[in-house]
C-alpha cells in the first residue's frame, strides 16, 4: 500500500494563474531521506538555484528549475498572441484531423475524472517532492480539463463553472503550463490506479505536443537537438555515417582484444535477416553494448546488419515524448530503410522507447517490417543451447531495472528475468517491479537534459525513488565499494539517468554500485570468451 | 398523460439520448496510436504479471490466444466491488464502495419493480417479488446513505480532494444522499411500498393502475429523475465510459502486421489535411499526414541544404 499522503504544498489550481516570481519550491528538507550512507542532506552536494540571469530572460516562475527555455514576451501585446496561439493550438488538440493520433484516450480523460485522487499517491515525483501540489499528476490535467471545457466545449456558462470549475487564461497560464507538462515523465504508473481509467500521464504527453505542433515550443534537446538533427545529420547524438562507422571499427577491434573472438559489425547488407537498430547513444557512452550484440549475433549464426542511412543507425526516436508529426517521421523513416534493405526483422536495441515507438506506437501508421525486442530476442539467445554460458562468471549481486516503455506500456516482464535468473546467481527483484516498477526518473527525454539546474531537480526530485529502490535491493550485501553490485538497466535513457544518479551521489565509490545492460551480463558469462567481459576498473 | 408521467418520459428519453450521443461520439472517434498499459487481463497466462505476446521471439508468427474469461473477471471485479479503489486507494474506498453498490442495489431493485410491473400488466401474480424487492431497496438506500455520508465528509474535511473538487461534486453526492434518505423514508412508512413501487411502472404505462402514492415517493422519485436528467452532462457518464477507457485504450492491443485488416481503417485518417501551425510541421493548407510524415519539413530542407 502507498503512503498516506499529506500535502505540505497549498496550491489551488486557480494559483496558477494568478503571476508570482515562483509558484512552487522544494527545500532540501522536503525531499525523504535516502538510506545510509546518503542520509545527511548537510553531506548531499546541495540543490543548485536557477542564476538571474536566467530568470530574468526566461519565464522562470513555475517552480526551482526550467527546461523549456521560454524568452519572456516583449510587451503585453506579444503575451496575447501567444495566448491566443495556444487556444489555436488547444482546438487543435481535439480536432480529428490534427490529434487523430490520441484525441479518444485525451477525451475520455478529459471528460470522465472523478477527481478522487487515487492516482497521485503512484506518482514518483510528487512523493519524492514532499507532496508538492504541483506535482500531483492531476494539477496539469485539471488545468488542461478546465480550459477544455472552457475553451473548446464552448463558453463559460455557469453549468460549465458548476460542473468542471473555472481557470483564468493568461500568459503566466500558458508559460507555466508549458513547463510542467515538463515534470512528468510520462512513465503512467499514475494511470494504471486510476479506477476510471484517465491517463494523466498520456495528458502531460498532449500539452507538449500543443506547445511543439502549434507554437513550435519544446524542450530543445528533444526538438532541435534531437528529432531535427536526427532527420538532418541522421543522430540525435550529432554523429553522422562516418564517424559512427569509425566508432564501430573501433569497438569491433576492443572486442577482439578484450574477448579474443574476432568481431565485424555488418554495414547496409541487402537481404540479411536481421536490421539491428540501436539508440546512437550506446556508441558514444556505453559502447560495450553494440559490441556484444554484433558478437552475439555473429556467434549465433545470424545474418545481421546495421544501416549507415539517416537515422538508420540511431532508432532514438524522441517525437514520441513530445510531437507526433516528429514520431511519425522518425518511425517512417526506420521502417523505409527497413523495407528498402528486404530484411526479415527489425532487432530493437538494449532501449525502452526506441521500442515503445517503433515497436508499437508507429505500428498504427504503416504495416512495417516486423520488429523484435532485444529482450525477447535474448531469451531466445540464452535458452537456445547455442552459447556455452558459465552462470559462476557472474558472481555479482545483480538487480533489475525494468525500464517504463517496455514494460508497463508494451508487457515486456518476464524474459529479462528468465534470462537473469540462468545467468546470475545472485540476482535479485526491487520492490516494486515489473508492471508497478518505478520510472528511472529520467524518462520522456529528460535523462539527456541537463540545461539550467534541470540535473539537480531530476536527480534530487525525479530520481530519488529509483535511487533509494537501488540501495535497498542490495542491502543484504557488504554495503561498501569492495562488492561491486551490477544494476541491469536494459535501456539507454535509463542507463543515462541511473549513470547521471551514480555520479552525482559519488555510489560506485562509496557503495561499488555499477550499471551497465542486460547483453554484457550474457557475454560476461560465455564460456568462450577470454577472461571477464565486464571490468569494473573501466565501468 | 399526468404531470409526472410526462417527467418521467421526458427524462428517459433525455437520459437515454445524451448517453447514446456520448457514446456513439466516442466510439466514432478515429483509431489512434497503440497506447495500451499493462497488464492487460486478456493475456492468456500472462496476465498475472502483465505480460504480453510481444515478449515471444518472432511473436508476429505466433498464434494470439485471447482470454475473455479472464477479461470478464477483472471487469466484473472492478465494477462490483471498485477493487482498483480497494488496492489503490482504501481510505476512499469505505465510502467509494458503499455508495456505488448502494446504487447498484437500488437500480437492481427498481429493475425489479419494472418487471413486477410489466407482470402485473399481463395479469400476472409478482407478489414473490415484493419481499425481495424491499430487502433490496433497504439494503441499497441504506448503504448509499452510509457511501454519501462518508464521501462528503472526505470531499469537505480532506484537503486532498476538497482542492480538487468542483461545486457540481457536492451536488451530485447531496442529490444522491436525497434519493437514498427520500427512499428510506418511503420505504418506513410506507407498507406497501413493493406493491406501491410495481404499481407505479404499470401505471406509466396504464395510467389506470397508478395507485395513490405517499407524498415522500413523489419526493423520492422527483430527486431521482433530477439526477437522471443531468448525469448524462457530467463526468458521472463514467459509469459507461469506463468501457472505452479500458477496451479501447489500455487493453485495445490489436496489431497491424502486414495483412492485418486494421491499415484499412487507418488510411483515411492518414489522408486527412493537417492543419498544425509550427514551422517545422510544414503543413500548408493541402498536405495530409501522409505528405507531411514522408517529406522533410521546410526547415529540414533549409538545414540540410
Ligand atoms: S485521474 Fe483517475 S484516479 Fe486520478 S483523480 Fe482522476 S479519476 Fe481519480
Ligand atoms: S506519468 Fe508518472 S511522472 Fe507523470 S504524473 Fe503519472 S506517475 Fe507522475
Amino acid at each position: 500500500m502507498a503512503v498516506a499522503v499529506k500535502s505540505k504544498k497549498k496550491l489551488s489550481i486557480r494559483d496558477f494563474s494568478k503571476p508570482s516570481e515562483q509558484l512552487a519550491h522544494v527545500d532540501p528538507e522536503d525531499l525523504y531521506p535516502l538510506p545510509p550512507p546518503y542520509d545527511k542532506v548537510e553531506e548531499q552536494p546541495g540543490f543548485k538555484r536557477l542564476s538571474e540571469e536566467a530568470k530574468r530572460k526566461y519565464e522562470a516562475t513555475l517552480d526551482d528549475t526550467m527546461v523549456v527555455n521560454i524568452p519572456k514576451p516583449k510587451d503585453k501585446e506579444e503575451e496575447d498572441k501567444l495566448v491566443r496561439q495556444f487556444v489555436s493550438g488547444l482546438e487543435k488538440l481535439f480536432s480529428p484531423e490534427n490529434n487523430w493520433t490520441f484525441l479518444q484516450p485525451l477525451t475520455l480523460s478529459m471528460e470522465h475524472c472523478a477527481r478522487c485522487q487515487t492516482c497521485i499517491k503512484d506518482c514518483p515525483i510528487y512523493e519524492a517532492s514532499g507532496y508538492n501540489d504541483i506535482y500531483r499528476p492531476t494539477y496539469r490535467s485539471e488545468i488542461l480539463r478546465r480550459l477544455y471545457f472552457k475553451y473548446v466545449k464552448g463558453g463559460g456558462g455557469w453549468w460549465k463553472k458548476f460542473n468542471n470549475g473555472d481557470i483564468e487564461l493568461n500568459w503566466t497560464l500558458v508559460s507555466r503550463l508549458l513547463e510542467l507538462s515538463y515534470r512528468c515523465t510520462l512513465c503512467r504508473r499514475c494511470a494504471q490506479s486510476c479506477p476510471i481509467g484517465v491517463d494523466n500521464g498520456q495528458i502531460s504527453h498532449d500539452l507538449r505536443k500543443l506547445f511543439s505542433c502549434e507554437m513550435e515550443l519544446a524542450a530543445k534537446d528533444l526538438h532541435e537537438k534531437g528529432t531535427i538533427q536526427q532527420l538532418t545529420v541522421g543522430s540525435s547524438t550529432g554523429m553522422n555515417a562516418l564517424v559512427v562507422k569509425d566508432n564501430c571499427e573501433f569497438i569491433d577491434e576492443d572486442m577482439e582484444e578484450r574477448t579474443g573472438i574476432k568481431v565485424e559489425t555488418v554495414w547496409d547488407k541487402e537481404g540479411a535477416d536481421v536490421l539491428l537498430i540501436h539508440n546512437a547513444g550506446e556508441f558514444l557512452a556505453w559502447p560495450d553494448n553494440p559490441g556484444a550484440f554484433a558478437l552475439i549475433l555473429q556467434e549465433m549464426g545470424i545474418s545481421w546488419t546495421l544501416s549507415s542511412e539517416i537515422a538508420g543507425y540511431d532508432g532514438v526516436n524522441y517525437g514520441l515524448f513530445y510531437d507526433d508529426v516528429q514520431l511519425a517521421r522518425i518511425a517512417m523513416r526506420h521502417y523505409e530503410i527497413a523495407e528498402k534493405l528486404k530484411v526479415k526483422k527489425i532487432l530493437m536495441g538494449e532501449c525502452g522507447h526506441l521500442t515503445k515507438a517503433m515497436g508499437v506506437v508507429g505500428d498504427r501508421l504503416t504495416q512495417a517490417t516486423p520488429r523484435e525486442n532485444a529482450m525477447a530476442f535474448l531469451d531466445g539467445v540464452v535458452f537456445s543451447g547455442k552459447l556455452k554460458l558459465d552462470p559462476s562468471r557472474n558472481d555479482f549481486p545483480v538487480t533489475l531495472h525494468d525500464p517504463c516503455n517496455m514494460v508497463r506500456s508494451m508487457g515486456i516482464v518476464e524474459p529479462q528475468r528468465r534470462v537473469l535468473r540462468h545467468i546470475a546467481p545472485k540476482f535479485r527483484e526491487m520492490h516494486p517491479h515489473g508492471v508497478r516498477n518505478y520510472c528511472c526518473g529520467g524518462g520522456s527525454g529528460w535523462a539527456i537534459m541537463s540545461q539550467n539546474n534541470f540535473l539537480d531537480w531530476r536527480i534530487q526530485v525525479s530520481g530519488r525513488k529509483k535511487f533509494e529502490q537501488i540501495l535497498n535491493a542490495f542491502a543484504d550485501e557488504d554495503p561498501g565499494a569492495e562488492t561491486p553490485k551490477y544494476v541491469c538497466a536494459p535501456c539507454s535513457n535509463c542507463k543515462g539517468q541511473i549513470r547521471d544518479l551514480f555520479d552525482y551521489y559519488g555510489a560506485k565509490e562509496k557503495s561499488g554500485l555499477y550499471y551497465g545492460g542486460l547483453i554484457e551480463l550474457v557475454v560476461n558469462a560465455m564460456v568462450d570468451i577470454k577472461g571477464r567481459f565486464i571490468d569494473w576498473e573501466i565501468m | 398523460m399526468t404531470f409526472l408521467h410526462f417527467f418521467v418520459y421526458i427524462t428517459i428519453i433525455v437520459f437515454l439520448a445524451a448517453v447514446i450521443a456520448r457514446g456513439v461520439r466516442i466510439a466514432r472517434m478515429p483509431i489512434h496510436l497503440r497506447w495500451d498499459l499493462y497488464p492487460i487481463p486478456h493475456e492468456k497466462g500472462r496476465a498475472h504479471y502483465g505480460g504480453s505476446i510481444l515478449e515471444e521471439v518472432d511473436w508476429w508468427t505466433k498464434p494470439r490466444h485471447k482470454d475473455h474469461i479472464g477479461e470478464l473477471k477483472v471487469m466484473i471485479l472492478e465494477i462490483l466491488l471498485l477493487k482498483g479503489v480497494w488496492e489503490h486507494n482504501r481510505k476512499l474506498w469505505f465510502g467509494s464502495f458503499p455508495l456505488h453498490f448502494g446504487l447498484y442495489l437500488l437500480i437492481g431493485g427498481e429493475a425489479l419493480a419494472v418487471l413486477g410491473g410489466v407482470l402485473h400488466l399481463l395479469g400476472q401474480q409478482f407478489l414473490f417479488l415484493q419481499p425481495v424487492i424491499t430487502v433490496v431497496i433497504w439494503t441499497g438506500c441504506v448503504l448509499g446513505v452510509i457511501g454519501t455520508v462518508i464521501m462528503l465528509l472526505m470531499r469537505i474535511f480532506d484537503s486532498n480532494l476538497s482542492k480538487f473538487s468542483t461545486p457540481s461534486h457536492y451536488f451530485n453526492l447531496l442529490m444522491l444522499g436525497a434519493i437514498y434518505v427520500t427512499g428510506i423514508l418511503w420505504l418506513s412508512g410506507d407498507q406497501g411500498f413493493a406493491a406501491n413501487l410495481v404499481g407505479f411502472y404499470a401505471g406509466l404505462v396504464s395510467p389506470s393502475v397508478m395507485p395513490a402514492l405517499p407524498a415522500v415517493a413523489f419526493w423520492h422519485i422527483g430527486c431521482a429523475l433530477l439526477f437522471m436528467f443531468y448525469l448524462p452532462f457530467t463526468h458521472m457518464t463514467h459509469f459507461f465510459t469506463k468501457y472505452f477507457t479500458y477496451h479501447s485504450v489500455r487493453w485495445e492491443d490489436e496489431t497491424n502486421r502486414p495483412g492485418d485488416p486494421l491499415q484499412k481503417k487507418l488510411d483515411p485518417q492518414l489522408a486527412q489535411v493537417v492543419t498544425w501551425s509550427a514551422p517545422h510541421v510544414g503543413a500548408d493548407g493541402r498536405k495530409n499526414w501522409v505528405d507531411i510524415v514522408t517529406s522533410p519539413a521546410p526547415e529540414i530542407e533549409k538545414e540540410t541544404k
